[in-house]
């Protein structure tokens, strides 16, 4: 009887390891998330239209953190951009991710909301591993993992001939 | 999934690793050995006081670590942007008969 002892992790990672239940989970994540964002988005429409004024307030009082300039530049002279656009993109990251239409392009967006998110609101009493962290790191997961491939849209995209014929979309896809 | 890196990719990968890493857990480590505050936030009485600071100021670590996302970004733009031969080496792994 022979033991196998081969490190995997020496030789990349397969997803065989966890068989179908890895693309059962991925979907399961992919959709709650999608649905956070979604939530998050549409209430917004629906309480203040595409006149999120809280945005830019929310931007312009992060001057004293790392993202500060930065920050306060979209809360200052792209307010105009991120009144409406706060909950129109929350809303598509949702329906992006939901679908699994463009699922890494709507995941990076939602990157870049977590990031504001987490560094903004500065909730680090319990440690930088706060609620806005994990939101980023299921963001960077639905990325790394191209999570539309699995009961999402994407997995039929990437099968048309335009997509074939552009193979790089598949970074924005899948 | 099988995918073939380069030394550009490992330095990239290593590089923002090893930078989130830092910023989170190496640097949280110290901030537990140096005593309250545990977290990365400054303690308060119950008058609202601050009665102790942390080690490391906490836009050290969130620097670091968004300095590490930073790097997977551009990472990621660059593999998309390599020749559509190498760009091609990553496929639709995983896509998925499931």
């Amino acid at each position: 009887m022979s033991t196998h002892t081969a490190n995997p992790f020496t030789e990349g990672f397969s997803l065989e390891f966890s068989g179908p239940l890895a693309g059962y989970w991925f979907a399961i994540l992919r959709v709650l998330t999608g649905w956070w964002f979604f939530h998050a988005g549409v209430t917004k429409i629906i309480e203040d239209g595409f006149n999120y004024t809280y945005g830019p307030v929310f931007l312009k009082g992060m001057s004293g953190t790392v993202l500060g300039p930065f920050a306060t530049f979209l809360g200052t002279d792209l307010a105009w951009l991120i009144k409406p656009g706060v909950p129109l993109f929350e809303t598509l990251i949702g329906l992006g991710l939901i679908f699994g239409v463009l699922t890494r392009l709507a995941a990076f967006g939602g990157v870049f909301f977590m990031t504001l998110f987490w560094v903004g609101n500065a909730d680090f009493a319990h440690g930088l591993v706060s609620s806005d962290m994990l939101g980023l790191l299921l963001m960077m997961t639905m990325v790394v993992f191209a999570t539309g491939r699995y009961f999402g849209l994407d997995a039929i995209i990437e099968r048309t001939d335009f997509v074939e014929r552009h193979p790089r979309l598949r970074y924005l896809l899948g | 999934m099988r995918h073939t890196y380069n030394g550009i990719d490992r330095l990239a990968l290593a590089i923002s690793g090893t930078l989130m890493l830092l910023g989170i857990v190496v640097l949280g480590f110290l901030e537990v050995l140096d005593g309250a505050p545990f977290g990365a936030a400054p303690l308060t009485n119950d008058a609202g006081d601050v009665v102790a600071t942390p080690l490391i100021d906490p836009n050290v670590r969130t620097g670091l670590v968004v300095a590490g996302l930073l790097i997977l970004l551009l990472w990621g733009l660059y593999r998309m942007y390599l020749p559509t031969g190498a760009a091609e080496e990553t496929p639709r792994e995983a896509t998925a008969s499931h």
